[in-house]
């Protein structure tokens, strides 16, 4: 369902240009669980927000779901966003002054959802969070884990088919960061392809597949397994 | 979607309520400063005779001096006639109404011993002011038509000035004193104050209506000098004394007539005409032949009641409401850099740069509501002082009225959304992914 081929990316400050990717080429497919691993500053996140089209690539070629999405227009690409895509991060990224229900009503907002589907869906997420007692709280009100999964009901709500996390579980202490994890796991089971960024070497050996990103590019040594695989296959 | 937008900025604005308010003020300040000017603007340049600007004309004739023409008005005639003049147009029967008139005062008594005399403003003018000014009547009417052209003591009253002898009864057939002489009293006018004071805008255009109305035959009988402007430029040229006057040069009388069809126009026109070589032939009016009639729209633009000052005052009072937008702008700038977080969170979650950038521009929308509302406040205050230092000269200017109002907070509004365009476009085009990477 995601398909890189030779993406870069670069940033340019007056004085430096940082390549942050470098020719990526990637593969990940419908109801995957891909664990993405490697040193700070390799180019994890950069991949991540490529692939939500937060950012345009600087050159390559990207298509989701057989699409080519870099013809698309800003409206065009979030409306995808919206309806295709859901996204978790490190720091939660809860809006402060909204309550658990109108945080995880602001996708469903841009969706255009009518106020009784809206309602429906943020009570059958909080429900498969189990925070559906908590819905009129502040996000200061909870738990670090708390908050994250309501990260997560917020990126369920629309029912998205492809879930990108970028370490989800880097804020939390190893309990919590062990429900998350399960919790993740359970929504991969029921058909959502989930990309997550880890540096938990035990959660990433869970995904079904792990990918080593060093320098801005998929691992050689990777590689060099895969081409042998393919080989023997 | 507008709703939600507007729900999300009255959160936002209750958030952040130090900066909000100085948001507000900021708004606020400039729409206050602004409208109290504009209104007295607005309000200088209305037209209470508007509902007969198309029967209504002011005459003006070029007697002036053939050397010279006269300086003091835009279309270089005299805005006021000779006496001479003006008894002589009133012969013509070709207008439906018209009337001479000119400034007054007396001093006021009457039989009532509780009554302190007191001067009152007085309108000397023939009888056909009061239809053809649209002035109603509450008791009586006007007075005889003789009382035009020969000594008829008789007075109709202000509806203040008959409360104040009458205690606001009906008075119509009672006598009061002016000036120790005994007037009848043949009616009593309805509140009624045009403003600007239209009819002779010379003295004072924003002063209140007359108190005394007495009939324009009485001239020579008291030898009554205008209260108002007179202006010549020939001296001592009919002779002495007070018929000298009434027979010389100089001008002092205001001049109306109403005009109903342009058959009656053109009709007067050629009377005019006629008029004015008649008298070519006498040795007056050596000027080219020039005569003016002028519709009262335009004879407040001739007038100038709205001053060169004023429409400066004006543009420097909207140049400030520009300096306190210019402060708002940076306000919700940094205000809403502040929040770009939020709208990268927004962003990921499927918010369109688009929609970013109305969320915010609603914001600021609201800001220019309530800043508006508090504006209005602020130019009420400001007129309200204005009303103080004036000590009445101007107090039906200085009022507000619903489409002022209405002006001031569409003011507000648009200045808040072009304080807000900038900043909301500039939200609206941070990338997101800058504030998702965390660390
Ligand atoms: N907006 C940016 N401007 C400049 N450099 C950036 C920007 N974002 C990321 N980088 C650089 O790109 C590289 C990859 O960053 P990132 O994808 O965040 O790494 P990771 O998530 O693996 O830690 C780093 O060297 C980082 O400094
Ligand atoms: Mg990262």
């Amino acid at each position: 369902m995601l398909k890189m081929h030779n993406i870069r990316k670069s940033y340019r400050t007056d004085t430096i240009e940082t390549h942050a990717l470098r020719d990526f080429s990637l593969e990940v497919n419908e109801g995957e669980f891909v664990s993405v691993t490697g040193p700070s500053g390799s180019g994890k996140t950069t991949f991540l927000n490529i692939a939500g089209m937060l950012e345009t690539p600087t050159g390559g070629e990207y298509l989701l779901d057989g699409d080519n999405v870099s013809h698309l227009n800003d409206r065009q690409r979030s409306r995808l966003r919206n309806e295709k895509i859901g996204f978790i991060f490190q720091g939660f990224n809860l809006i402060p002054d909204l309550n658990l229900f109108d945080n995880i009503d602001v996708p469903l907002r841009y969706r255009g959802f009518n106020s009784k589907e809206r309602r429906r869906r943020i009570e059958k997420v909080l429900e498969q969070v189990g925070l559906s007692a908590r819905a009129k709280h502040l996000p200061s009100q909870l738990s670090g884990g708390q908050q994250q999964r309501v990260a997560i009901a917020r990126a369920l709500a629309g029912e998205p088919r492809f879930l990108l996390a970028d370490e989800p579980t880097g804020n939390l202490d190893s309990l919590m960061a062990r429900q998350v994890m399960e919790l993740l796991e359970f929504i991969n089971e029921w058909g959502t392809t989930i990309v997550m960024v880890t540096h938990d070497p035990d959660l990433a050996r869970r995904a079904h597949r792990n990918i080593q990103i060093v320098d801005g590019q998929v691992s050689d040594l990777q590689r060099a397994v895969a081409a042998a695989e393919a080989a023997t296959a | 979607m507008f709703g939600y937008y507007v729900s999300l900025a009255i959160r936002s604005l209750r958030g952040t309520p130090v900066l909000s308010a100085l948001m507000v003020a900021a708004i606020a300040v400039g729409v206050g400063a602004s409208m109290t000017v504009l209104t007295l603007n607005y309000m200088m340049s209305q037209n209470p005779l508007a509902h007969k600007d198309s029967v209504l004309y002011a005459v003006q004739l070029d007697s002036w001096d053939p050397n010279e023409a006269y300086q003091r008005s835009s279309n270089e005639m005299p805005v006021q006639l000779t006496y001479r003049d003006a008894t002589a147009l009133l012969r013509s029967d070709i207008p439906a109404r018209q009337a001479a008139m000119h400034r007054y005062g007396f001093t006021v008594s009457s039989d009532d011993f509780e009554l302190r005399p007191f001067s009152g403003e007085a309108r000397i003018t023939t009888r056909q002011f009061f239809a053809l000014f649209d002035v109603p009547f509450l008791y009586g009417g006007t007075w005889d038509a003789d009382a035009d052209s020969s000594p008829v003591q008789q007075v109709v009253l202000s509806k203040a000035t008959n409360e104040k002898l009458f205690g606001g009864e009906n008075s119509v057939g009672r006598s009061i004193d002016l000036n120790g002489e005994p007037f009848t009293v043949v009616g009593v006018i309805d509140k009624w104050n045009p403003s600007p004071k239209i009819y002779d805008l010379n003295n004072g255009p924003f002063n209140e209506a007359e108190e005394l109305y007495i009939p324009f035959g009485l001239h020579r009988k008291f030898e009554i000098y205008s209260w108002g402007n007179t202006n010549g430029w020939a001296s001592g040229d009919s002779g002495e004394g007070y018929e000298g006057h009434l027979q010389g040069e100089s001008v002092w009388i205001q001049y109306w007539v109403e005009l109903q069809s342009a058959e009656q126009l053109e009709n007067y026109r050629d009377f005019l005409t006629g008029y004015i070589r008649e008298q070519k032939q006498q040795g007056r009016f050596q000027r080219p032949l020039k005569f003016a009639l002028t519709r009262p729209s335009e004879w407040l633009v001739l007038n100038e009641v709205l001053s060169d000052d004023n429409r400066v005052l004006g543009w420097l009072s909207l140049a400030f409401l520009l300096v306190c937008v210019v402060n708002a702008v940076a306000l919700m700038l940094a205000k809403f850099l502040r929040k770009a977080p939020e709208a990268g969170v927004r962003r990921a979650l499927g918010a369109s740069r688009q929609a970013v950038f109305v969320q915010h521009v609603i914001e600021s929308g609201c800001i220019g509501v309530f800043g508006g509302l508090c504006g209005i406040l602020l130019a009420l205050v400001g007129l309200g002082t204005i009303r103080q230092l004036s000590f009445g000269y101007i107090d039906q200017v200085a009022t507000m009225d619903w489409l002022m109002m209405l002006a001031a907070v569409g003011l507000a509004i648009l200045a808040s959304l072009l304080a807000g365009i900038y900043p909301a476009w500039r939200v609206s085009r941070t990338n997101p992914s800058l504030y998702l990477k965390t660390q």
